[in-house]
């Protein structure tokens, strides 16, 4: 039996966006600072169950008309695990640039960066892939499984707009 | 702007130009991956350009949108082309052959049986005409 709840997939598509943007305004101007700021945003996000910068597009975005929203039947526990995952890979990025490890710390940072761009361009989210991946080798606290047709990690088309 | 912002910016084009390389090169695969397949279908007609369309019964937006804008595709253009339709919970093996991760999936073939496009999510109905190159879009 699936559980899905309705998802405004455009928030976390602009989510997505302005980690890319971000990021490599971090590397092109050497800012590191910057990157801590995205892995902070992103921790406290999924702590939050939100997309980091999904503020944006709630307050300023969607109210102009500039964004739609584009809401599918989906499971929202994946794509927590997945921007967690991304903070947390963000975080090591930052930790490793402020230590001194400029190519490890640049190499994450745009690991993220394509990773965000894979799934607001693509469809695919990878941290949701490896979460299902986790429920079928049956890892406590992994329990979900893929919208019915769905290949683990797509975004289920569709919905409303 | 300073050499090094110029500098980081230049490998930021190189590394977003080489995303956008690996993600053609992947439809490429795809299309590569299905180039032998289309005729393997019991109902293909050889010569007539197809569109190879995987669904589900379960597919809202496939009942809502996609079928709806092929129909009216087959309606106004149907000489001009076939439709081969998959039902991917049916048959799991094809659509993993042809590399269909989601549903709706077309793919555009062209008369010579060659994969030339494939659309994963829905496309609309103006997208597929132009791929299959009918010279009239009104639709």
């Amino acid at each position: 039996m699936e559980s899905l709840k309705k998802i405004d997939h455009s928030a976390m598509t602009v989510n997505q966006v302005i980690i890319i943007a971000l990021n490599i305004t971090a590397f092109v101007l050497n800012q590191p600072w910057l990157a801590g700021l995205v892995a902070a945003l992103m921790l406290l996000g999924t702590l939050l169950g939100q997309p980091g910068f999904g503020f944006i597009y709630q307050l300023a975005l969607k109210p102009a008309g500039l964004v739609k929203p584009h809401i599918l039947l989906d499971n929202p526990e994946p794509h927590r695990f997945a921007q967690g995952l991304g903070g947390v890979f963000m975080l090591g990025g930052a930790i490793a640039l402020f230590g001194g490890l400029t190519v490890l710390g640049w190499g994450l940072v745009w690991m993220v960066a394509a990773l965000a761009a894979l799934n607001a361009f693509g469809g695919f989210c990878v941290g949701c892939f490896v979460y299902y991946w986790l429920t079928r080798f049956g890892v406590p606290g992994f329990s979900k499984n893929p919208p019915t047709g769905t290949f683990p990690g797509m975004r289920p088309e569709g919905g409303e707009r | 702007m300073s050499a090094e912002v110029l500098e980081r910016l230049l490998i930021a084009v190189a590394i977003s130009g080489l995303a956008v390389a690996a993600y053609l090169l992947f439809n490429r695969y795809t299309l590569q991956r299905a180039s032998t397949k289309v005729s393997k279908f019991a109902s293909y007609q050889s010569g007539l350009p197809a569109i190879v369309y995987f669904t589900t019964p379960t597919c809202a937006p496939c009942k809502t949108v996609q079928r709806p804008a092929i129909e009216r595709m087959k309606a106004n253009y149907g000489k001009w082309f076939q439709v081969i339709e998959v039902d991917a919970s049916q048959q799991p093996e094809i659509a993993q052959d042809w590399g269909v991760m989601t549903v709706p999936t077309t793919f555009v073939v062209d008369a010579s049986g060659q994969p030339r496009y494939v659309n994963q999510g829905i496309a609309p109905a103006e997208k597929l005409i132009q791929q299959l190159e009918i010279e009239d879009y009104s639709i």
